[in-house]
């Protein structure tokens, strides 16, 4: 892609973000980002927030590790936000998602491969050593290590160097422009721009994921195995007058069931997530506040595309035709989703159309569509694929088999009578990850940007691309998207890639599904994202 | 105990080293069985511990850290020999020791909670089952069966969560979640064991009840009964120590025996009411297939399980003069 004007450009991508459009003037002059904003957020909060008291939550998802770089567990990360922070935070105005600044101060674009940050001064871990420009890039390069193995590596591949200016300033040197780089640098969702004290790292070795030491408003004290992990305050904490809180108890309460009784008779004060069956109960009870909107997620079904039956296009593209989604938002998920069309959720709000349903674009339901396409897959007569199911809690809300047995029946109906096996957790990964399925479902979840929604998932040979999809008109669309800043040149790219793979239908896409947080009455000013973060910062108690 | 007194010759010193001896060959046989069942399951540690996004080299590295690259015999030589000299291996999701977690953390969670729901089905099932047998066929025996049967229908998950709704959620008396050790602060801890110790009692009540009540009606017909009553002593004496006293035997003998049903109803109380014990522990580990955790929990298990036979054969003599001489 050629950008004749980077800092334009970014100028441009950075303003849609910010939601600012004074941005661009400026930006266009020196391109400096104040981070004005970013300092108490919440003035409304902050007047009349009480001081002190201590909050009790009830975790229902599984805490693998508290260290940052090292997790992909939605439970853990809803923890990690509370006691790391990031280059880069994820902000909202109760309408659109942004990157804001965190630990950083300002953010300056050289050119589009080069990035400058200027940290704030007299930030400090909670063991007392400065988080300054060394151990920023200490941090980064951990994440990159090899020997690490962190997840999240991929994330700063690009990253060709990192060189401290000043002892509050790093400059990042890309190898290529990286559209994706906000979402990376985040301490929440990207987990690659979430920094940890080195001197923490090396006393604890692997032991860190039980002993995190962070820069954010709380600070660990203990982890009780199968019992509690408990926050304290951090006293030091950078943005002034918060935390509110004294303590945070998590009780990690493994049962659904059970945690929503704790909540129902007030034993404790929230949930960290919760399914979708006890919505409606939850709603009506007059103690309790229920936050959730549809997040950065898509569920879907996905067919094996390396073996007989569904390495034939035309029956896939059946299957996906041949699913009622209202059914499923009903059924599987109460009401709280909405259909999906393509994989782009709604707060990717560049990337969403929200007419999408009128647009014609996507997978949808219509039989007679179904049942034509049906009529030239090369496989005639009834076929009975292996559909795996796993019941257990995950990000996709708790839905053990529902999802299952509402679309074998759908699928019956163009033929296709799949053997649903239901295997433990450990199973079902160890199956998905080998691709020995022909049908599984699941969701990808906490996504903001496009490039982490599809690329990874359906890029040929990438590691979450079970279904071994491969296309290079797919492939060429998304590493094109992913290495502009322009938002017009990438939405475009965009569509052309998801019309690529919604016709290719590697998977059917099912639903965008709310994610919950609940809340007693009694706890103030808790500041609602749509990334599944619960962020403890600006929350206090009547 | 009878087998410390000085009545013990060469002879009973044999037999509680024969006693040793099973039990260390029961317990061996246990481990390798459990190993090798272990090993065969299928779900992958590795993938589990590396999340969605991780490369072969990684997943091999890791693969070969955790030793399963050797043969499962190398790996189950290797685990025993340490497993005896107390080496019970470094759990890698808590990054904790595994007998610290285990023995020192877990297991004192689940005995209490076992000990509590035992007390709990003797304080309730005995009597039960006595005035059930006392008051044969009347309203108050079918009452008791009704309860028995009653208590031992409800699985301990089901009737945990109704428990939960009633008494916690609907009438907020009691916590539904939370352990508090009772040795430390006695009243908030038995507050907080309420209801599980209920739970997991419920099962054990409608046992108690039933073997009382039917040891007791034979026992009512034997000629030693009709004597003490001859000699004029009061009812309650009659049945509550010349016929109890006949009852306990066969009532030990069922607890002993009824234990693996205990220790399960225990895994699904745990996880019900967020204890964490033996069962919550084992329970996560088979979840991320943490060999090592699980197999030290089955360990623990089958050593409580032989532990409490010992103390049941040693209860018969202390319950039965008869068996002393043998």
């Amino acid at each position: 892609m050629t950008v004749p004007n980077h800092k334009a450009a970014l100028a441009e991508v950075l303003a849609a973000q910010f939601g600012r459009r004074d941005l661009l003037k400026s930006a266009a002059a020196g391109l400096g980002l104040m981070a004005a904003s970013a300092v108490g957020m919440s003035p409304a909060h902050a007047q009349a927030a009480k001081k002190g008291g201590s909050l009790t939550l009830a975790w229902v998802e599984a805490i693998d590790t508290l260290d940052p770089h090292m997790t992909s567990s939605a439970g853990s990360i809803k923890v990690i936000n509370n006691v790391f922070n990031g280059l880069l935070k994820v902000a909202y105005d109760g309408k659109k998602v942004s990157f804001a600044p965190d630990l950083a101060e300002k953010w300056d674009m050289v050119d589009e491969k080069t990035h400058v940050f200027k940290l704030r001064a007299g930030v400090k871990f909670h063991n007392d050593d400065p988080c300054d420009a060394e151990a920023v890039k200490w941090s980064l390069e951990r994440v990159k290590s090899p020997a690490l193995k962190s997840p999240h590596a991929w994330k700063l591949e690009q990253l060709d160097g990192i060189d401290i200016v000043d002892p509050l300033t790093v400059r990042l040197r890309f190898k290529k422009p990286f559209a994706f780089l906000p979402v990376a640098l985040t301490g929440s969702t990207g987990r690659a721009g979430t920094i940890v004290s080195k001197r923490a790292v090396e006393a604890a070795g692997a032991g860190f994921g039980r002993a995190p030491v962070g820069t954010g408003p709380f600070k660990l004290v203990s982890w009780k195995e199968n019992d509690s992990i408990e926050l304290v305050r951090n006293p030091a904490y950078f943005e002034p007058g918060l935390p509110h809180l004294d303590r945070v108890l998590i009780r990690l309460i493994r049962e659904p069931s059970a945690a929503v009784a704790a909540m129902m008779s007030g034993q404790v004060d929230g949930l960290s997530v919760c399914p979708f069956q006890f919505i409606p109960q939850l709603r009506k009870n007059p103690n309790i506040q229920v936050f959730g909107q549809v997040e950065g997620n898509y569920a879907f079904l996905g067919m094996n595309n390396k073996r007989a039956p569904f390495d034939d296009p035309a029956l896939r593209q059946a299957v996906s035709f041949a699913i009622d989604r209202q059914v499923i938002v009903q059924q599987s998920y109460f009401g709280e989703a909405i259909p999906a069309y393509t994989c782009i959720s709604p707060p990717m709000s560049d990337f969403y159309d929200p007419n999408i349903a009128k647009s014609g674009r996507g997978q949808f339901f219509d039989l007679a569509k179904a049942k034509a396409l049906r009529a030239k897959s090369k496989y005639q007569g009834e076929v009975n694929p292996v559909y795996i199911v796993t019941e257990g809690f995950t990000g996709s809300g708790g839905l053990g088999t529902r999802n299952a047995q509402l679309i074998a029946p759908m699928l019956a109906q163009i033929g296709v009578k799949p053997k649903i096996e239901l295997v433990d957790r450990a199973i079902w990964l160890q199956r998905r990850n080998a691709g020995d399925f022909d049908l599984y479902d699941e969701a990808w979840v906490a996504d903001l940007d496009p490039d982490e929604t599809i690329t990874p998932e359906w890029s040929t040979g990438r590691p979450w691309n079970y279904v071994g999809y491969s296309n290079p008109a797919f492939d060429k669309a998304v590493a094109a998207a992913s290495e502009t800043t322009n938002v017009a040149t990438r939405r475009k790219l965009y569509i052309e890639a998801e019309d690529t793979l919604m016709a290719d239908a590697p998977l059917a896409v099912l639903a965008h599904m709310k994610v919950f947080k609940i809340l007693s009455k009694k706890v103030k000013g808790f500041e609602y994202v749509p990334a599944d973060l619960l962020n403890l910062h600006t929350v206090s108690l009547v | 105990m009878a087998f410390t007194s000085q009545r013990l010759g060469a002879a009973s010193w044999w037999r509680s080293l024969g006693a040793l001896a099973q039990t260390a060959l029961v317990l061996l046989v246990v481990s390798g069985v459990s190993f090798l069942f272990l090993k065969l399951s299928p779900g992958d540690p590795v993938a589990i511990m590396l999340g969605s996004d991780f490369s072969r080299d990684s997943y091999d590295q890791l693969y070969r850290q955790l030793g399963l690259d050797q043969p499962w015999i190398q790996q189950y030589a290797h685990w025993l020999w340490r497993f005896v000299q107390g080496d019970w291996g470094m759990s890698y999701v808590s990054k904790q020791d595994i007998f610290e977690q285990a023995v020192l953390e877990a297991l004192p969670v689940t005995l209490t909670l076992a000990a509590l729901s035992l007390l709990v089905a003797l304080v309730v099932g005995i009597p039960l089952g006595v005035v059930a047998a006392v008051k044969r066929n009347s309203w108050a025996d079918l009452l008791a069966s009704a309860v028995a049967i009653g208590g031992n229908a409800f699985p301990s998950f089901y009737l945990g969560v109704v428990l939960i709704w009633l008494f916690s959620v609907a009438l907020g008396w009691f916590p539904s979640m939370g352990y508090v050790s009772p040795w430390d602060e006695p009243l908030t801890g038995l507050w907080h064991l309420a209801l599980p110790a209920l739970t997991l009692g419920a099962w054990y009540v409608g046992l108690i009840a039933t073997v009382t009540r039917s040891s007791l009606l034979e026992v009512l017909e034997q000629p030693y009964m009709a004597a003490a009553r001859a000699r004029g002593e009061p009812g309650w004496r009659v049945i509550w120590v010349h016929g109890m006293r006949n009852v306990l035997m066969p009532l030990v003998t069922v607890i002993g025996l009824q234990l693996g049903g205990m220790l399960r109803g225990a895994v699904m109380t745990e996880v019900v009411f967020t204890l964490p014990g033996l069962g919550m522990m084992i329970t996560s580990a088979v979840q991320t297939r943490e060999y090592l955790v699980v197999q030290a929990g089955i360990m623990i298990t089958a050593l409580l399980f032989i532990a409490v036979n010992l103390i049941v054969d040693r209860t018969y003599a202390l319950l039965d003069p008869r068996l002393r001489q043998r």
